[in-house]
């Protein structure tokens, strides 16, 4: 039992991580019809200012500066780079945010070195903040995820009661009769990718608290985020929260799950010695859950499970 | 149909130059054994391959518009399954000549092609782009769980036998068999274009809904489209697979489905042999820079941005282009822009290349050993057979202006 509560707030937490990340993905897909590549590598950048900031102005205010340098160069990519592609097509603008990736892991390389940097956690994260009959939780998982709830209360308050946010769910949907209104939608577009970018340089900054701070860090979650925003349905701000949680979750408990698929089936009384896939534990495949999962879903319900466009 | 179907008559170079620049390439490629030493044979024979999986690549591009981002899946399919069929032979257990093994790397990438084919070509876009990535991050997430199968950290080694009188033991044999593998295959993949399949999957890539109102069953053609481009990237693996002997599940990483992406799109995917080109420049440059910076995937990554913002139809689109206004009588024009884009290819490199090495040396240990030693702040930096201040203003100052000047002479040498 404590197992299970603990293994539920682990997911949970580890859903908000996901969520704060590919909130912005999702909503830049909305608005632009293009996937960003690299997202991922907001959140790194946001991991390593996080990291650097912090050594000259201690950790808190870090954690308010970073998200806001990331935002600031997810704004610069968007009007330097990504606008003056637009017109050549989305399969370039794939290609050139996939391009970037590695220009900024190349980068993150060169500027910190190939291995993960040591990230002191300040010591009020340090120790445990509740416990839960023998197993402690610590204060650092408690941070992120009060940080993550933080950030879709105000993600969503400024979505669905302010005027701006009126402006971007609808430019979100039918950018063309925004722009045709009089509002300057390749302005919004700026603004919501840097919003976006922000969003996920938040979640590298609170994220590099426990999660080691490399260059592989991208790529490792940027790929989990694609999953997210396909289960959940590109574009769809609801359906990233779900498929973070649904992704968190059972990953999360698929690394405590000792059993086998042969196991499994020896129980339904289908007992003979198998071999292969049948003896791979599935706590050391809880990695490729969230691919099966995409694939499921792309197979059952192609756009997703809150998605609205075919 | 026929003119919808027909090659992008706007891309592609006026035919006798081509035909000129492939009979010089096969000449090359063929007098090459002769005039190389083995390391340049060794960086060839990576080319050879890097072409061909850049070609399998693009296949499903040019015809169908579908960009895949996880091709390593069956690169590395092609790879295992030419490693356990050498075992198999070295073991006595499969009686298979040598030169025949990559046709099992081509049936193990065409049957997973199939499988992941159907399932990918079932959305197009970026659906199509995010479940290929999917797919090959599944296969490396399981390199790590089946031993016997993928060999584990270490991965698996097997040996060339001799076959009928050639050992394979120098660069030199190993060189033409892949050679001739490639060529095979790269006329495979150009002959595919001209069946009736091939000129179907190009009619999907312009308009499916159109196609599916005529009656065809255009996930049909996607999927064989997918599958021969699957096998031809599995003979490419196995090619690989014969010519290092060794084999590990970081194959399946993301590196190894990025390099065709790079090399299809700035050489050109327009073209036919558009990706040919970017392999080889990349692999050439690749072997010969690398050996002197460690920031070459930095450069690489830098260039594939920069050709995918200001020539969207790579260097075989610009190659083309400046033929094709020569042929129209606009030489004076077409050297020109040659000019512009060769000046300001220069510019911004050596802005790039002095930025980057100046920081990778500043950051180093060896620099940091200097700092201490010579009890400077920030003591002069020797770098590509110069000594200076790493904080030099007008340096800094020329390189930026460099950069800036050579990315706007770029630009206006697109314009047409």
């Amino acid at each position: 039992m404590d197992y299970f509560v603990i293994s539920l707030l682990n997911g949970v937490v580890y859903g908000l991580l996901l969520f704060m990340v590919s909130s912005g993905l999702t909503l830049v897909f909305g608005m632009m019809g293009v996937l960003n590549f690299a997202h991922g590598s907001f959140y790194m950048i946001g991991a390593y200012a996080g990291y650097a900031i912090a050594r000259v102005t201690g950790f808190w205010p870090a954690m308010v500066l970073a998200p806001v340098v990331v935002a600031l160069i997810g704004a610069a990519v968007e009007r330097w780079l990504l606008e003056p592609v637009h017109r050549h097509g989305h399969a370039q603008e794939l290609l050139l945010t996939f391009g970037l990736v590695f220009v900024i892991e190349e980068l993150a390389k060169l500027l910190f070195g190939p291995f993960a940097v040591d990230n002191p956690m300040p010591a009020e994260l340090a120790r445990p903040a509740l416990q839960v009959g023998d197993i402690a939780f610590p204060a650092f998982k408690a941070f992120i995820g009060v940080v993550a709830a933080a950030m879709f209360a105000g993600l969503f308050a400024l979505l669905r009661l302010t005027r701006a946010g009126l402006v971007v769910r609808a430019a979100v949907h039918r950018p063309d009769m925004v722009s045709a209104l009089g509002h300057d939608v390749s302005r919004v577009f700026m603004l919501v990718f840097a919003l976006g970018a922000g969003l996920a340089g938040l979640a590298g900054a609170v994220a590099g608290v426990f999660y080691p701070v490399s260059p592989n860090m991208a790529h490792e979650l940027g790929v989990i985020v694609f999953v997210v925003v396909v289960v959940g349905g590109l574009g769809s701000l609801p359906g990233a929260l779900v498929a973070s949680l649904l992704i968190g979750l059972s990953t999360t408990f698929a690394v405590g799950i000792d059993a086998t698929l042969g196991d499994g089936l020896r129980t339904l009384g289908l007992a003979w010695t198998m071999g292969g896939i049948f003896d791979v534990r599935l706590s050391s495949m809880s990695g490729a859950i969230p691919f099966f999962l995409m694939l499921l879903i792309l197979l059952l319900r192609p756009s997703g499970l809150l998605g609205e466009r075919a | 149909m026929t003119a919808s179907v027909a090659e992008t008559p706007m891309a592609a170079p006026p035919s006798r130059s081509r035909a000129i620049g492939v009979a010089l390439g096969s000449l090359l490629l063929l007098v090459l054994p002769a005039l190389a030493t083995d390391r340049y044979l060794e960086t060839a024979t990576r080319g050879l391959i890097a072409s061909l999986f850049a070609l399998a690549f693009n296949l499903l591009w040019r015809h169908c518009r579908l960009l895949s981002f996880g091709h390593a899946a069956y690169f590395g399919a092609g790879m295992f399954a030419t490693i356990h069929a050498m075992r198999a032979a070295e073991a006595g257990s499969l009686d298979l000549p040598l030169p025949l093994m990559p046709l099992m790397g081509l049936l193990a990438g065409a049957v997973l092609g199939l499988v992941c084919g159907a399932l990918a070509t079932i959305r197009t876009g970026t659906y199509f782009a995010m479940i290929t990535l999917a797919i090959s991050e599944l296969v490396h997430s399981f390199g790590p769980q089946f031993g016997s199968l993928f060999g584990g950290e270490s991965g698996l080694s097997a040996m060339r036998m001799p076959w009928a009188g050639f050992a394979f033991g120098d660069a030199r044999q190993v060189y033409v068999l892949v050679l001739a593998w490639a060529l095979a295959g790269a006329a495979a993949l150009w002959l595919f274009g001209m069946t009736p399949l091939g000129r179907t999957a190009f009619a999907v890539g312009e308009n499916e809904t159109r196609l599916r109102f005529l009656g065809m069953r255009t996930h049909a053609v996607k999927t064989a489209t997918f599958c021969a481009s699957a096998a031809a990237s599995g003979l490419a693996g196995a090619l690989l697979a014969v010519a290092n002997e060794n084999v590990d599940y970081s194959i399946f990483g993301g590196g190894a489905s990025a390099a065709p992406v790079m090399h299809t799109f700035i050489g050109g995917a327009g073209t036919f042999l558009g990706p040919v080109l970017g392999a080889v420049l990349l692999t050439g440059f690749g072997s010969i820079v690398g050996q002197a910076t460690r920031l070459w995937l930095l450069y690489q990554g830098i260039f594939f941005v920069l050709v995918v913002m200001l020539a969207p139809g790579g260097l075989a689109g610009l190659v083309a282009a400046g033929l094709r206004r020569s042929a129209d009588g606009q030489a004076a024009k077409a050297l020109r822009a040659t000019a512009l884009v060769l000046a300001g290819a220069l510019l911004v490199t050596c802005a790039v290349v002095f930025a980057g090495e100046t920081l990778s040396e500043v950051l180093s240990d060896a620099y940091s050993a200097a700092r201490a030693t010579t009890g400077m702040r920030f003591p002069p930096v020797e770098r590509l057979g110069l000594a200076y201040s790493p904080l030099s203003l007008p340096l800094w100052a020329a390189a930026a202006a460099a950069f800036l000047g050579g990315v706007l002479l770029l630009r206006r040498a697109m314009r047409p």
